[in-house]
């Protein structure tokens, strides 16, 4: 039922899903994560298909080094992106941020869109593939996931970490304890910017194909789905939700067309029955017992 | 007491659309000394709070720190220079634990680098094993040892005061600004926190602005009062002259002539 295809999209949905909660974890509710994803993945493919720079092979097949440095720049150039458009955008709190990052996924899409050189609403085919089958998406995938993991569990005990929570319950209140706090909600959403852009890369290539239509709105409402459900309290909450909402229309099939009607209740009422997540910060203090006690 | 005071307002002035929340008002405080605000509900004593933590700009006048002007600056340049400040509905992060909400105040002490601290540098672990020994110390002093885990959020409003006080000291201020500090206390925490605030000045190196209604309390504690009425100030000087000065007698504590017996409002 879950073969590599599935599981490969069920980990970009992951990560997507980190991207998301970054900005949240320092308070700041950004959406803008698929305007970085479409961002990374439109220069993905255009390296690896207009631009033949990184040793594209004859018969369509990408290097690995070539692939690596993709995952880097898109990176790169979505971070840097966050790093020009944050400081204007973080000026405004709550819905009014939310709204703001909307238009920039707006006006990505609609760049993307009408660009000349990436392919209209058609999109770019036939991007490379550095690997033959889906199941190689697999392992860099979760590279990615690791290391984003991986960030987020170092913060915790780290300056910036704390900061970024204690913002999340008191602007003002950490102001006026002599932080930054316009550059701790930066760093966040940078950091937010250049996983998705690393995110994006990985995806065109593992799509195959790569249009405006990736970096939409309905892709922001469905990213920060994953959050609600899994949880905004922990990295592990986004992680979580992104697998699941990913992995269960497919495991619904067997329904039939009610499957469909199954995944909007779970979405209905996922957050009515866990309002904190299904990893909430109660879960995680009764899991940290078990492990002192083990 | 040295030539340049800590801090000097001049003629500042801070106005609201039509209203005006503070007229003119001036005065220096001197370093070391326990400085009372006192006035009325509305007389703007959080305002002026507010202006000298650069929580709010001033309209007009100006503000000194040392000798320089520091007006428009923000809050966290502020607190950077040395001016703390508590609030009188208390601003905790409740969701974090109360080691944690010392530990945010020790952020820039020393100081760490992002990269640095994913990659678990050796200044890195040096500069967090600094911090926790700070916190913890500045729990004891506190008297919240046996709380650190708790989310601040949960405990008891005494203690909730307390901790507000450990993270503005985390900040190591010169100034420390405590917006009425035993507004919600009984009696008998008064008395303690007012010894408290003594110890700490002592302790810390502080000087200690204090904006409270329990007016023997202020008498006691302070070096020198200022009262606020309407956004001007009134008067200027010890708690003894104060007590007895006409106008501070009918704007604030009552027409009857007997100050010092606890009135002006209480919440």
């Amino acid at each position: 039922m879950i073969d590599n295809g599935l599981l490969v999209q069920m980990l970009i949905n992951a990560l997507l899903g980190v991207s998301v909660y970054l900005p949240l974890a320092a308070g700041q509710l950004s959406l803008a994560t698929p305007a970085f994803y479409a961002l990374g993945g439109t220069l993905a493919a255009l390296l690896s298909t207009r631009w033949a720079a990184l040793g594209v092979g004859a018969d369509g097949s990408l290097p690995l080094p070539g692939f690596a440095l993709e995952l880097l720049l898109g990176g790169l150039l979505a971070g840097a992106l966050a790093l020009l458009l944050g400081r204007l955008v973080l000026r405004l709190q709550g819905i009014y941020l939310a709204i703001a990052t909307i238009a920039l996924v707006e006006i990505t899409r609609v760049a993307i869109l009408n660009l000349p050189f990436t392919g209209g609403a058609i999109g770019i085919f036939g991007i490379p593939q550095p690997f033959p089958r889906a199941a190689g998406y697999l392992l860099p995938a979760l590279a990615l996931l690791a290391l984003a993991g991986w960030v987020c569990q170092r913060l915790e005990g780290m300056p910036l970490g704390r900061a970024m929570a204690a913002i999340r319950d008191d602007e003002l209140a950490v102001r006026c304890l002599g932080i930054d706090t316009t550059g701790v909600k930066l760093t966040a959403f940078v950091l937010s910017a250049v996983l998705a852009g690393s995110t994006g890369a990985l995806a065109a290539h593992f799509l195959n194909t790569w249009n405006a239509r990736q970096g939409s709105f309905d892709a922001s409402v469905t990213m920060l789905a994953f959050v609600v459900l899994g949880g905004s309290g922990s990295w592990l909450g986004p992680v979580l939700g992104g697998l699941l909402l990913t992995a269960l229309p497919e495991l619904l099939r067997p329904l039939g067309d009610a499957r469909l009607v199954l995944f909007g209740l779970v979405i209905l009422f996922g957050p009515a029955l866990f309002p904190q997540g299904l990893i909430s910060p109660a879960l995680l203090e009764r899991l940290g017992r078990l492990g002192e006690r083990s | 007491m040295s030539t340049v005071p800590l801090l000097e307002l001049r003629e500042l002035s801070c106005r609201f659309g039509g209203l005006v929340a503070l007229d003119r008002v001036s005065f220096a405080v001197q370093a070391g000394e326990i400085f009372g605000l006192i006035g009325p509900n509305g007389a703007g004593k959080t305002t002026l709070f507010n202006l000298i933590s650069g929580v709010t700009a001033a309209s007009s006048g100006e503000l000194l720190w040392r000798g320089g002007r520091v007006g428009g600056l923000g809050p966290d340049r502020l607190n950077r220079l040395g001016i703390a400040r508590t609030f009188q509905n208390l601003r905790l992060f409740d969701r974090l634990p109360v080691l944690d909400n010392v530990l945010v105040a020790l952020q820039r002490r020393p100081a760490s680098t992002p990269l640095a601290g994913l990659l678990g540098s050796a200044r890195h672990r040096h500069g967090e094993r600094e911090r926790r020994e700070r916190a913890w110390q500045l729990l004891a002093e506190l008297g919240l040892t046996g709380l650190a885990e708790r989310a601040a959020g949960t405990l008891a409003y005494g203690d909730r005061r307390r901790l507000e006080l450990a993270r503005a000291l985390g900040t190591d201020p010169a100034l420390l600004l405590l917006d009425e500090p035993a507004a919600g206390l009984h009696p008998a925490e008064k008395e303690a926190l007012c010894d408290l605030i003594a110890g700490l000045r002592a302790r810390h190196q502080l000087t200690v602005m204090v904006i409270e209604h329990h007016v023997p309390l202020l008498m006691r504690l302070c070096d020198r009062l200022a009262v606020l009425d309407f956004g001007q100030r009134i008067a200027l000087d010890t708690p003894e002259v104060v007590r007895r000065d006409p106008r501070v007698i009918d704007a604030y504590l009552g027409g009857n002539g007997s100050p010092g017996t606890g009135a002006g409002e209480q919440r």
